[in-house]
């Protein structure tokens, strides 16, 4: 459940909270698109340096290392299929390996790249980014509300499992098959609150006006600042530097000699 | 022998505060015990202790004589039942009846005494009549009740309950009330984490006082309760009858007392020409 909170947004007064969310929101999304097309392990590396940096100076590492943790079984399963399906058909080893490692690494990358986003963005932001964008603000609201209670859920969920075991439920004992079935008694009450809890916020909206007047006005603006600018124009010079280098079929492990492994990736 | 020893426990919740601070006490087989604090100073975490929920970061917890580090959730649970300040949120099965064997069928008892048991729970927790209808369709109060049928069907030794009185009327409190007495007189030991100062004090039990993870008092219902200094430190305000007793101290009232009939005797004793 830890691979949620990279939703949790932790407030801060770090350089990299004060940055336009906009920008913020390109930067994840240029680091997306480069893990999407480059499947070399340098590119990957870089990508996940940039984010680890930027982090740490928003001073919210150790929750993104969070993330990084509780994405570790999914990132297992990648890398066993890879594995598998590689080997199968009869592939080199080394090879399979190689692929394995990349596609793992790079599911990481992929899981990671929007917490930079998320954990430095206050909620009220995010909606703002979504309004500049002309998203409708139903929509908007939903977005926001579900990475809201994205983390309210897993603390409920954990309080579940606190009861359900105080009840001798032994969630991790038994064969594959009847742990799944011993779900069941975390899954029934965790959507029923859910539920209610939707009826809740639906009511609540409904006393707060949603939806009252076409136009919503906002208590803050978003104001791009020069500062903001520069690194937006940064980022975009090093990401077409990146897309040209790729269309050009330059991959760094491709270039350096002696990993002859990686090739025709 | 000691049903709860604490012996210089901590704990570290995984994201650094510090719940507990060097916590000590013992509860006596048979003893009742309420835990008085305000929110966040770690009642729930001594309770979540008591069946392994939680382990301390250091010092130790002993549970029935067994040292809670070296035993699972499950096997705790029997001798320590914990009953959850929501635990009506936590119901999944589709009929009374078997929300209350579901435990008992987990613990491995046979058939019969699981029957047994849940006829008694429900029995005892007057809802019988609700046995083949689905948890959801009972009111709040039935909820509550059913909450503690369905620790209790095991009947453990020991009854951990975190703020029962939460969101109760005065009618189902008093139920509560007699059936936590009747619990404690068939000598189950009760230990309940509340800030219903009233509720408290109509039980009178043993009060141990906390305040950001350290005990800061421990002892009988009638010297905590009407001790301004220890409540305001738990974000605590005395019972009525306290603040009464307090004001009338020239007539001669002593200052500590709780319990209304005592306050009453002495009253009409007092004012009776």
């Amino acid at each position: 459940m830890s691979i949620f909170e990279g939703l949790r947004f932790r407030p801060g007064k770090s350089f990299i909270h004060r940055i336009d969310p906009r920008v913020k929101l390109s930067i994840s999304i240029f680091i997306l698109s480069l893990a999407a097309i480059y499947v070399d392990i340098i590119v990957l590396t870089l990508l996940i340096s940039v984010e680890a940096f930027t982090v740490a100076r928003a001073g919210v590492l150790r929750l993104w290392l969070r993330t990084l943790r509780g994405s570790i079984y999914l990132a297992l399963l990648v890398f066993i299929i890879t594995l598998v399906t590689r080997l199968l058909p009869g592939g080199p080893l080394a090879e399979s390996l190689g692929y394995a490692v990349t596609y793992t690494y790079r599911l990481v990358v992929f899981l990671t790249s929007f917490s930079l986003f998320f954990l430095t963005t206050t909620p009220e932001e995010i909606a703002l980014t979504l309004s500049r964008l002309r998203i409708p603000y139903e929509y908007i609201f939903a977005f926001v509300s579900a990475i809201r209670f994205t983390p309210v859920l897993a603390d409920e969920m954990r309080s579940i499992m606190d009861a359900q075991r105080s009840r001798g439920l032994e969630l991790d004992r038994g064969r594959l098959l009847s742990r799944v079935r011993k779900l069941i008694p975390v899954l029934i009450p965790l959507l029923v609150n859910v539920l209610r809890r939707s009826y809740e916020l639906a009511e609540a909206m409904e006393v707060k006006c949603f939806g009252a007047s076409k136009k919503r006005t906002y208590l803050r603006d978003l104001n791009i600042k020069p500062s903001d600018y520069a690194i937006l124009a940064a980022a975009i010079t090093l990401f077409a530097t990146a897309i040209y280098l790729r269309v050009m079929g330059y991959a760094p492990l491709q270039i350096l000699t002696g990993l002859e492994l990686f090739n025709g990736m | 022998m000691q049903a709860i020893v604490f012996d210089g426990v901590s704990y570290v919740y995984p994201s650094g505060v510090r719940a507990l601070k060097d916590v000590s006490f013992t509860v006596e087989r048979g003893e009742l015990v309420v835990l008085m604090g305000e929110n966040g100073s770690g009642k729930t975490t001594i309770l979540k202790h008591l069946n392994g929920l939680l382990k301390p970061t250091s010092g130790k917890v002993f549970v029935d004589g067994l040292d809670t580090s070296k035993y699972t959730v499950a096997q705790l649970a029997t001798h320590a039942g914990l009953v959850f300040q929501n635990a009506e949120n936590m119901f999944f099965e589709s009929t009374v009846w078997d929300e209350v064997a579901f435990a008992l069928k987990n613990f491995g008892y046979s058939d019969d005494v699981v029957r047994k048991r849940v006829d008694w729970a429900l029995r005892f927790f007057d809802l019988e009549r609700y046995a083949g209808q689905s948890p959801f369709t009972l009111s709040g109060g039935e909820k509550k009740r059913l909450a503690f049928a369905v620790v209790l069907a095991w009947s453990p030794p020991i009854i951990a309950l975190d703020e029962p009185t939460i969101g109760q009327d005065s009618l189902q409190k008093e139920k509560m009330l007699h059936m936590i007495r009747l619990l404690n007189t068939q000598g189950h030991t009760v230990i309940m984490a509340s800030h219903d100062v009233e509720f408290v004090a109509d039980l009178r039990p043993r009060i141990i006082a906390i305040s950001s993870g350290s005990i800061v008092a421990d002892g009988p219902a009638d010297e905590i309760l009407p001790d301004t200094e220890i409540l305001r430190r738990c974000s605590l305000h005395p019972p009525q009858l306290a603040l009464l007793m307090a004001r009338l101290r020239d007539l001669g009232m002593p200052r500590k007392l709780v319990d209304v009939d005592t306050a009453a005797r002495l009253l009409v004793e007092r004012l009776r020409p």
